[in-house]
């Protein structure tokens, strides 16, 4: 198992010394081959800050979390060693909301080569590396030599992204990756995760607010409320089963369509529809 | 006379290539302007330039009356307040409740008015729960709540959301939507910039652009209705219009579920 939440708490120290719980006693484990995954829940419910422990970013105020073998604790450092953490952050990729602010460089392939390079990787493979990622994000190799901050708000995404990718971590974690894009925008971006995910065979962790983009990518769900994890499972059964109004959640729209058409018209769809096509085939043959 | 009138507007941060283009458009006192675009149309540019952040190349802006130059500027801002989509761009305060008296104080309201407006727009958007936290402690979400409140606070005649609710989650896109309609209720006048058509759909006017220029505007159901437009515009169409198209297309007749398709086109 890559990454293991056992009993984690965290509370965000606060002014005036109080403090409050960001997380409370989470336990999940994650695997770094093969999953796509969502990470959804209202704003505040800790789902930014989940993902910070994913590489040590942030330390458990109570509770482990074991990532790659190194269990991580509240005291991880006072214990008389210090534990390098820096490998970890190499492992698990973390790409922040609005990732495009933190360019810095004059040319994107200065950009791209700063991780690598501070994680060891010789400046001529880091450019090696440069040149395959900026594909893989969909750019091709003529950025490169670009400044970064003449690009459009989709395309700095994508370099920020690829700088990410080119530490070649085992677990791509995106906090928001679409929020701010229209629809063809964050299409394209949610088909260029599905394609490193389907290329690297990497786990790719989503956190969302777009209940769409859950029904229709995901492999597995969690959902966050009031600083607990209150759902791990798949897409359908969360949105077929559970009852996702105490959690504050939509259903997908083409569910939310599929349910009124139903009350209103008393009819009754047979299969959950995964998209506008299937309601409409289905609801063609019991009109 | 139109509470905002702007008069063949052209822009351009690079030479050649124009953001806008000629745009002529008139804001209605009391209105609710959506103005529609996909990323790159130029719509946040033009709510830059109606606050004068961004001087025009060539073209008019007037507010209430007064025309946008240097001299005026600070006449127009004290008129419009604007939340910007990234609330971190935003933030001055070392607490929320600072932060949301900064507008306030800029346009110097008493200190006890100040105190009791913190509270009650803090109230309104769901966070005077948080009034002593620092703002870097808050979600992106709960961050924009707070810009909101302090623009609220403000009180001025004219708000702009420039895609202000992209951060937000569902419910809370749906609250802050619910008070953008009470907001125009008490009379201000609303744009907001948007490439949502479930947030345009509940505004009472719809300015599309498209590569700088504006592609159409007019009444939101009228719209809503031009299958032809908004195929053009690159939009997205709302899942219950496009499936109402689909059944068009298919020579499907059910009155029925034509009118509940509508229904939840207009999110009811």
């Amino acid at each position: 198992m890559a990454i293991k939440f056992e009993q984690v708490g965290y509370d965000y120290p606060g002014f005036n010394k109080e403090s409050y719980s960001a997380l409370s006693d989470i336990n999940v484990e994650i695997n770094d081959k093969g999953e796509f995954i969502t990470l959804i829940g209202e704003t505040g419910s800790g789902k930014s800050t989940l993902v910070q422990h994913m590489n040590a970013l942030i330390k458990p105020t109570r509770g482990s979390v074991t990532v790659y073998g190194i269990k991580i604790e509240k005291d991880i450092n006072k214990k008389g060693k210090k534990v390098k953490l820096n490998p970890l952050r190499q492992k698990v990729g973390l790409v922040f909301q609005f990732p495009e602010y933190q360019l810095f460089e004059e040319t994107v392939e200065r950009d791209i080569i700063f991780g690598p390079k501070n994680f060891g990787v010789s400046e001529e493979d880091a450019k090696i590396r440069a040149k395959e990622v900026i594909k893989l994000v969909g750019l091709d190799e003529s950025y490169l030599q670009r400044s970064p901050f003449n690009l459009s708000g989709g395309e700095k995404k994508r370099v920020s992204i690829a700088g990410i990718l080119a530490m070649e971590p085992d677990i791509l974690v995106l906090d928001e990756p679409t929020s701010g894009l229209d629809p063809k925008g964050r299409d394209d971006l949610l088909k260029l995760f599905t394609d490193i995910h389907e290329k690297l065979n990497n786990t790719v962790i989503i956190i969302t607010h777009d209940m769409n983009t859950v029904y229709q990518y995901s492999s597995r769900v969690l959902v966050m409320n009031k600083s607990e994890l209150v759902f791990d499972g798949s897409a359908i059964d969360l949105f077929t089963k559970e009852n996702i109004q105490k959690w504050n959640l939509d259903l997908p729209e083409i569910l939310q369509i599929t349910k009124q058409l139903e009350e209103k018209l008393g009819i009754k769809i047979q299969k959950a529809p995964r998209d506008i096509d299937e309601l409409f085939h289905q609801l063609k043959e019991v009109l | 006379m139109s509470l905002i009138e702007i008069k063949n507007l052209s822009f351009s941060y690079l030479e050649d290539s124009p953001t806008l283009q000629n745009v002529s458009l008139s804001i209605q006192k009391g209105e609710w302007v959506s103005i529609l675009g996909h990323n790159g149309s130029g719509k946040s540019t033009l709510s830059k330039l109606i606050i004068g952040l961004l001087k025009a190349d060539e073209g008019e802006i007037i507010v209430d009356g007064v025309t946008l130059t240097e001299e005026t500027v600070n006449e127009v801002r004290k008129k419009i307040g604007i939340v910007f989509q990234n609330p971190d761009n935003q933030f001055v305060g070392v607490t929320v409740e600072d932060d949301i008296a900064f507008g306030m104080e800029n346009l110097c309201f008493e200190r006890s008015d100040m105190l009791s407006k913190i509270v009650e727009y803090a109230t309104k958007v769901n966070m005077a729960d948080y009034l002593k936290k620092e703002p870097h402690a808050l979600s992106g979400g709960q961050k924009q709540r707070v810009a909101i409140a302090g623009i609220l606070a403000m009180n001025t005649d004219i708000i702009i959301f420039d895609e202000a609710t992209s951060m937000l989650d569902p419910k809370g896109r749906d609250q802050m939507m619910e008070y953008i309609k009470s907001l125009k209720d008490q009379g201000v006048t609303i744009i907001t910039i948007t490439h949502d058509m479930k947030e345009a759909i509940l505004s009472d006017k719809i300015i599309i652009l498209k590569e700088g220029e504006v592609l159409a505007s007019g009444e939101t159901k009228t719209i809503m209705n031009d299958k032809v437009l908004l195929n053009k515009s690159n939009l997205e169409l709302l899942l219950p219009l496009k499936l109402l198209y689909m059944m068009d297309e298919a020579n499907i007749k059910n009155e029925k579920v034509h009118d509940i398709l509508w229904q939840l086109s207009l999110n009811k």
